[in-house]
């Protein structure tokens, strides 16, 4: 199959840097699925898990991304998220943790700003444990 | 001068001080290592960051957003917030001395009211909360910086500037050329300002090319799509205002863990280099007192012997008197 050059940078490192056959994030109005050849495009990344396949393995390989953009140019894709975590290296009980901690707050929350602080977090931690979940399970 | 006890006790007081100065040297050492490696971890996220920035503006340059100078739906009368990035501990030479001459200065033509301290570190604001200067309630550190801790700071930050409660925010720091050499740096974080993205265009057109020249051109023939990097159609998903908010909040968030990761790295220099030249002075007074030491039990040394001679003496002379 025909392959991309992608390049996932995130705040503390760069997550992946090679060649990929297809890559799956969660766009603002649901999965978008980049393929080679893709059109020149950006597009803004929601909170949420991202896939992508590399020609070595037949494997998905998974991660839990947070806000960010991706950019198309000529078959180089560049991936920039805030932070993208594996599913390996969620830890689930700190994960639970915090969507507890931002549930109690979105409860009692005193003012608009603390609402969406709120409402991120909550996200964050929903993707996690969705996404650790499902794969530590196999 | 001081009897040889009074010596031997200051120089074990010495000893003891050095092993710490000593220890301190060593952990500051190891955390100064591993703050330039996050440095350099975040480096190629952020100039990313800022060359999709300048690449949206380059493409809608009539864009109109409250995140840049010219945005004509910005706030101009909210409060300008100072971030200040200081230490929690001392021990660290004139770091954070430094950076609270720096804050001080910065505000000294500014109108009372119009700005607030936001201080990230103990120390930074005990100082300033001591000397009077508006402090907004807001506490972090700078210790072992997190993307978490600099996510949060980025989200109160900014939904204040949003909701127009803050009008600009600016961040002081101290950042370390080299080993023996930091620098208080000053930046305007927001507003953005749209020709600093601009003018240095052709750098970050550089830095754009460093960073992706190592990824191969699969499309044959497309020798020259390298020197035009944003030609032809540009389309952007959902529209560039969603994308370029997103950019900002990724932007700020960058920036601030970037800068508290230098900040770290600035403080664990200083505090590396003055307990380097704490340890040193400690040897250097060892060698002296030591010295002073060896003359004093010398000293009493003579003195016994003298004292044992004249006796001796008195003794010999008392005994031929009698014999006599």
């Amino acid at each position: 199959m025909k392959t991309f050059e992608l390049k996932v940078l995130t705040c503390d490192r760069t997550f992946y840097d090679g060649p990929c056959e297809k890559l799956l994030f969660p766009a603002t109005d649901g999965q978008m699925e980049i393929l080679a050849d893709h059109e020149q495009m950006t597009a803004s990344i929601e909170i949420g898990e991202m896939k992508f396949k590399t020609p070595d393995s037949d494997e998905w390989q998974v991660a839990v991304v947070s806000k960010g953009l991706v950019e198309v140019d000529r078959n180089q894709v560049l991936l920039i998220a805030f932070s993208a975590e594996r599913p390996e290296e969620i830890d689930e009980f700190r994960a639970q943790e915090a969507l507890e901690r931002a549930q109690e707050k979105l409860i009692n929350q005193k003012s608009i700003v603390e609402y969406h602080v709120n409402q991120a977090n909550l996200a964050r931690a929903l993707a996690r444990l969705k996404t650790a979940g499902k794969y530590k399970a196999k | 001068m001081a009897s040889a006890k009074e010596i031997q006790d200051r120089i074990r007081g010495i000893k003891d001080t050095r092993k710490i100065t000593r220890a301190m040297y060593m952990i500051s050492s190891i955390k100064m290592q591993k703050a330039r490696q996050k440095l350099a971890d975040t480096e190629p996220y952020f100039f990313a960051l800022q060359d999709q920035i300048s690449s949206i503006l380059y493409h809608f340059p009539e864009i109109d957003s409250r995140y840049f100078e010219n945005g004509t739906n910005r706030n101009p009368n909210g409060k300008k917030a100072i971030v200040v990035m200081s230490s929690d501990k001392g021990m660290a030479g004139a770091y954070n001395h430094n950076i609270m001459k720096a804050a001080e200065d910065y505000v000294k033509d500014f109108e009372p009211g119009s700005y607030e301290f936001y201080c990230i570190g103990e120390l930074g604001r005990q100082y300033l909360k001591f000397r009077g200067f508006p402090i907004a309630d807001f506490e972090f550190t700078a210790t072992n910086p997190s993307v978490h801790r600099a996510r949060v700071i980025m989200e109160i930050l900014v939904n204040k500037y949003h909701d127009g409660e803050l009008s600009e925010i600016d961040v002081i720091y101290t950042r370390s050329v080299n080993s023996m050499k930091s620098v208080i740096e000053y930046h305007p974080l927001l507003p953005l300002r749209p020709h600093e993205f601009i003018k240095n265009d052709a750098s970050e057109d550089a830095q754009y090319k460093s960073l992706t020249r190592d990824m191969n051109y699969s499309v044959e023939g497309d020798q020259d799509a390298v020197s035009n990097l944003y030609s032809g159609d540009f389309f952007i998903w959902p529209n560039p205002h969603h994308v370029l908010h997103q950019l900002v909040y990724n932007y700020v968030a960058g920036y601030i863990y970037g800068t508290l990761v230098e900040a770290t790295a600035s403080e664990e220099n200083a505090r590396m280099s003055a307990m380097k030249s704490a340890t040193d002075n400690a040897e250097k007074m060892l060698a002296e007192l030591s010295t002073q030491y060896n003359r004093v039990r010398q000293a009493a040394i003579t003195q016994e012997i003298t004292e044992i001679a004249a006796g001796a003496q008195a003794l010999k002379r008392a005994k031929k008197k009698a014999v006599r």
